[in-house]
């Protein structure tokens, strides 16, 4: 213990705490706009007039904040829409694996969305909000549910659907003739 | 294909697979490396006739010669001897006529062939078989030959023909060699009955039947100047009390020095023998060899005028045979015994052949060929046979029947002999010095019916598993390792091929690994019944030889033939005639079975009180339910019944609606129950189509065509839902003369999404409901007659079916896609989209046949009959057998082969992907973990 004592500290940590050498005498180039070497911004602050200290938001500002980005959360599937229903219209019909694809993600992405949704208010639940957060949730699982709608419709127009009498027709069978008549050669 | 795809994209795999059939149809053909692989042609000609068989020189300046023969079916042909190849051939009847008697003559040195059939006789260039000039008679051919003048004024031109006709006015022509013209006609008169044509070298004599008071056969006979026709003199033979029939008539020689008739008395005791020209009649005894009468007796003289007049009558009984040789002095006509040939065992066949004056006979026994000559008896040549090499019943002696023999003497030893035989088993094979060159399979010609079976071995197995599954578990164990135990019994054999299948599997295709296992049911035997009474076996697998050839036990000679072949049992083929019971065969060995196997019925378990048997019986269709009368169908007054084709029995059928493109259905009518029946009015020229109900005998569509042709064939076909046939209609003011191919189709509703009356019932009775189907029907004008039609058959229907017509002009088959005449196509309009994607298209009244679509491609298969389909144990494939006069199989895949790697897939390419991939990731391995660790410990 002693000899950790006496020891220097290591050299990271003084690299650490000392910060970049400024060398102000070498340079001979005027600093960028709005780049504040941290001694000197420590120098002016300290001369200047003293930053206000930033107001700790009050708790219904708080919520009010956190509402408004989880609505921001909730609806940005929705914006997502107009994009995923063009992208959808420009594959195609065909059953290719491209269009397999995109539709494939088409479906995990909402259905992932929706299970992960208290993971995602989370951060932005608190004991008061409570209440809002379930219109929140509401419409985010709508939004998503709105995308789940268009990748069902995309399968539709793919005709994976089975919603014709042709898909149940294997299920359907011939009708058993009660008598046999057989030709009997003479 | 976008819309295609959209609209077939289903998640049932056989709904897949109809789809991918659907848009398959079109480029549909035979592809270039399957042709002569998967196909295999026997061009046949039947078995040859003795008399119209022989040697002989197509070209006079070179000594290669050609066998020509005219054959039972009526098909005049030579063939190479060095190989057995058909060198060229003509069908003299094609339509089925069978003719009592044909003539085959060819003059020495000449180069053409003159045969006579029915009414006609035609000179045929002996190389290439064209056709020289045709002639037609008035009468019915009684004899042609060939006159071989030799007054001084021969001339090196083509040597001209006498033919003898009967009918209404009997006639002798001579007919000019070189351009068919007649050159003088002969009016027989009186009623005598013209028999045969006699010619020497001065003289032509027409021998003539005269039925006496008493019902004896006298000979007549003509005596005619040959270069005028005139009658020079006539005269009959003193035969009264001997010839009852003509069967005892042993032979009228033709173009010999002298030429002479013998016959015989019924019982075959004395031979009588005169010297045409002489009214002498010479007697010679007949001694009995053995216990057994003789059979028949036959002369065998030499063919040409400038030949010795020696000749050999050969006596035959059922256990042997001998013979004895005659010489004729020219001078006096006295005929004398030279020597005999002594009694041998079993059949015996002789022939002449001449080398300039001097005269052959060579004679073939079950076991050797001996050569004399016909001046003294020592024996010029003998060479021992231990086979025939044919195929022929365990235990059976193959004897042969006939021989042409072409012999070329050098000194007092024949140096080289070649001899065709045709045998008992029904082949034609050549000898040459007694050994086997070829075998023609002549007997397959005359294939009356044909089955497909499973080989025994392949159906033990199948047997041994079904007892295993229905034995209790431990029993089925037990048994199963019996059965194992028994198979590592070949396991050293299996191991001694074992490199050689690896090798075989990586470098071949799985289509052409055919030999090691038949996992795809290809190697199905074939077995023909012939009219000779036989059994001929074929591997579909390797059809390159006969299997088995047996004799038929319950057929008797001279039974009318009707065989029925089935093979309802795995492994076992059942043959049965209206003679007898069936006689059930082993497949692979063609043994008869020592017990009956029971049968088991095809298709679906119906009790047998709910069994509706109909048969045609004078032209009328009856039926019985119950052992009482059913229904008939009578034709109305004039008309008949042309063919009846019910729907097969065993026809399965996948989907039991039609996918429109809009995803809806269209419900087929699908009952087991139903035949097509073609009818004929022949006063009104129309053919009436009829399709029954056979279990209620109703009418569920019918349609009438006026103006048919009824001279040529009306071919029809029944599968599934939809039935085909095809007629041809006579020039009339509105329509030329054309062949008309009419497809309807079945459905239980024309509506989408609906089953018809009877909904989704289960089960229906069709005695009591009577349900009517609603028909689309499509007509389309075809480029020629088909004369049979049938259809392509896979295991569980799936696959698309096509269309399998027989084209007897263009010695064809052709297999039409069932999409290239869907009724359904759209009619006057375009397709729209949702018919596109069915693939269907714009209806065209023309209906060209694709030459993609002919099965035969560059072979000729003539004077089909029928065809027979059967499928193969993969779902794509059907395999198909046609016969007739020719022999042709080949393996169809209407949907093309989506269950087998096809010719055009790579193994090779494919397993160095493989590798080239696996040496890939060997070598990328360790640098990519390197990588992967190096980056662990690289800051940011």
């Amino acid at each position: 213990m002693a000899l950790t004592l006496s020891a220097p500290p290591p050299r990271w940590l003084e690299d650490l705490s000392s910060g970049p050498v400024t060398t102000k005498t070498k340079q001979s180039f005027p600093d960028p706009l709005g780049y504040q070497v941290a001694s000197r911004q420590q120098k002016s602050s300290s001369n200047k007039t003293v930053a206000h200290p930033r107001k700790q938001p009050t708790a219904d500002e708080m919520d009010t904040l956190k509402l408004k980005k989880a609505w921001e959360l909730a609806l940005a599937p929705a914006k997502q829409l107009p994009m995923n229903a063009i992208g959808m219209y420009m594959t195609g019909n065909s059953l290719q694996i491209f269009s397999i694809m995109m539709v494939f993600m088409l479906f995990k992405g909402p259905i992932q969305a929706v299970l992960n949704i208290q993971n995602t208010f989370q951060r932005l639940e608190t004991d008061t909000n409570r209440q809002q957060m379930l219109a929140v949730k509401a419409a985010f699982v709508g939004c998503n549910l709105l995308a789940l709608a268009l990748g069902i419709w995309k399968v539709n127009g793919m005709g994976l659907l089975p919603t014709t009498r042709s898909d149940w027709l294997a299920w359907e069978s011939a009708r058993e003739p009660l008598e046999r008549a057989y030709f009997v050669p003479t | 294909m976008r819309a295609s795809n959209r609209a077939n994209a289903h998640i049932m795999l056989s709904t897949l697979l109809t789809a991918a059939s659907l848009f398959l149809v079109p480029a549909l053909a035979v592809f270039a490396d399957e042709a002569w692989n998967v196909d295999y042609h026997f061009a046949l000609l039947g078995a040859p006739k003795e008399e119209t068989s022989f040697f002989h020189q197509p070209n006079p300046s070179s000594r290669a010669s050609l066998i020509y023969t005219l054959s039972e079916q009526h098909a005049l042909g030579a063939v190479n001897p060095r190989d057995g190849s058909l060198v060229w051939r003509q069908l003299l009847s094609s339509d089925g006529v069978a003719y009592r008697t044909s003539f085959l003559r060819a003059g020495e040195g000449q180069d053409v062939v003159i045969s006579g059939i029915g009414h006609e006789v035609a000179a045929w260039s002996a190389a290439d078989g064209r056709l020289v000039w045709t002639l037609s008679t008035d009468g019915p051919l009684e004899d042609v030959e060939i006159l071989e003048l030799s007054d001084g004024k021969e001339t090196a031109g083509a040597k001209d023909a006498v033919a003898l006709s009967s009918g209404a006015n009997p006639t002798v022509q001579r007919i000019d060699g070189a351009s068919g013209a007649v050159k003088w006609q002969f009016n027989i008169d009186g009623s005598d009955a013209p028999y045969q044509l006699s010619a020497s070298s001065t003289q032509i004599f027409a021998i003539l039947l005269h039925k006496t008071i008493l019902g004896y056969v006298k000979l007549r006979v003509v005596v005619l100047d040959p270069v005028t026709g005139h009658k020079v003199d006539e005269y009959s033979l003193n035969s009264e009390n001997e010839l009852s029939t003509t069967e005892n008539i042993v032979s009228v020689g033709a173009n010999s020095a002298s030429p002479m008739i013998a016959w015989t008395d019924s019982l075959y005791t004395t031979l009588k023998v005169n010297v045409v020209g002489t009214k002498s009649i010479q007697s010679f005894d007949i001694a009995a060899h053995d216990d057994s009468p003789i059979e028949h007796v036959k002369v065998h003289a030499p063919y040409h005028v400038n030949s010795l007049s020696h000749f050999l009558v050969h006596y035959q009984t059922a256990a042997s045979h001998w013979a004895d040789v005659f010489h004729i002095n020219l001078k006096n006509g006295k005929v004398e015994k030279a020597y005999s040939l002594p009694k041998l065992a079993g059949r015996g066949a002789f022939s002449t052949s001449t080398s300039d004056a001097n005269v052959y006979f060579t004679r073939v026994t079950r076991d050797e060929i001996t050569t004399v000559s016909s001046a003294s008896h020592g024996v010029l040549g003998r060479w021992s046979l231990n086979t025939f090499g044919v195929a022929a019943g365990i235990g059976e002696q193959v004897e042969p029947i006939h021989a042409a023999s072409e012999v070329s003497v050098k000194g007092d030893t024949v140096s080289a002999i070649r001899t065709t035989i045709l045998l008992s088993t029904g082949d034609w094979v050549m000898l040459r010095d007694g050994k086997g060159i070829w075998n023609r399979p002549e007997m397959l010609a005359s294939t009356m019916v044909v089955t497909f079976a499973l080989p025994a071995d392949a159906a033990t197995l199948v047997q041994q598993l079904e007892v295993e599954a229905h034995s209790n578990p431990v029993a089925a164990y037990i048994h199963r390792v019996q059965r194992h135990l028994s198979d590592l019994q070949r396991l050293p054999s299996i191991i001694v091929s074992l490199p050689q299948q690896i090798v075989k599997g990586f470098l071949g295709t799985s289509a052409d690994d055919l030999t090691a296992s038949d996992t795809f049911g290809f190697r199905q035997i074939i077995v023909c019944a012939t009219r000779g009474g036989r059994l001929v076996a074929l591997d579909a697998g390797s059809p390159d030889k006969i299997v088995w050839n047996v004799n038929v036990a319950d057929l008797q000679p001279g039974q009318s033939r009707e065989p029925f072949l089935a093979s309802r049992i795995a492994g076992v083929v059942e043959v049965s005639s209206r003679a007898g019971a069936g006689i059930q065969y082993n497949a692979t060995n063609g043994q008869p079975l020592a017990e009956r196997l029971p049968v088991v019925p095809e298709g679906p378990q119906v009790p047998s009180s709910q069994v509706v048997l109909y048969t045609m019986h004078d032209g009328t269709l009856e039926a019985s339910f119950n052992r009482t009368p059913a229904w008939a169908f009578t034709p109305m007054h004039g008309e008949r019944i042309i063919d009846m084709v019910p729907r097969p029995v065993n026809d399965p059928v996948a989907s039991i609606g039609k996918v429109l493109g809009d995803r809806r259905v269209l419900y087929k009518y699908l009952d087991s129950n139903i035949a097509l029946l073609v009818t004929a009015q022949d006063s009104m020229g129309t053919a009436n189509v009829y399709v029954l109900s056979t279990v209620s005998g109703a009418i569920i569509y019918s349609n009438v065509h006026t103006g048919v042709d009824l001279t040529i064939p009306i071919a029809s076909i029944m599968s599934e839902n939809w039935f085909a046939y095809s007629f041809t209609n006579e020039a009339s003011d509105e329509a030329s003369k054309g062949h008309q191919l009419v497809v309807g189709e079945l459905f239980e509703s024309l509506v989408p999404d609906d089953r018809g009356m009877m909904g989704a019932t289960t089960n229906f009775s069709g005695m009591q409901t009577a349900t009517e189907p609603f028909a689309l029907t499509q007509t389309y004008q075809i480029p020629e007659v088909i004369s049979k039609l049938a259809v392509t058959r896979t295991r569980q229907g799936i696959t698309s079916r096509q269309l399998l017509a027989v084209l007897p002009d263009s010695n064809g088959i052709v297999g039409i896609p069932y999409g290239a005449v869907d009724p359904r196509r759209p009619v006057n309009r375009d397709p729209t989209k949702d018919e596109q994607a069915e693939g269907l298209v714009r209806y065209t009244a023309v209906l060209e046949f694709d030459p993609k679509w002919f099965l035969n491609h560059q072979r000729e298969i003539v004077g089909v009959k029928n065809v027979f389909t059967s499928p193969a144990l993969i779902e794509s494939t059907s395999l198909v057998f046609a016969y007739g006069l020719d022999i042709f199989g080949t393996r169809l895949s209407p949907s093309f082969s989506f269950d087998i790697l096809g010719k055009d897939f790579n193994k090779l390419q494919m397993l160095a992907t493989v590798a080239a991939l696996a040496v890939a990731t060997f070598i990328v391995a360790p640098l990519v973990m390197r990588k992967q660790v190096d980056q662990r410990w690289r800051f940011l």
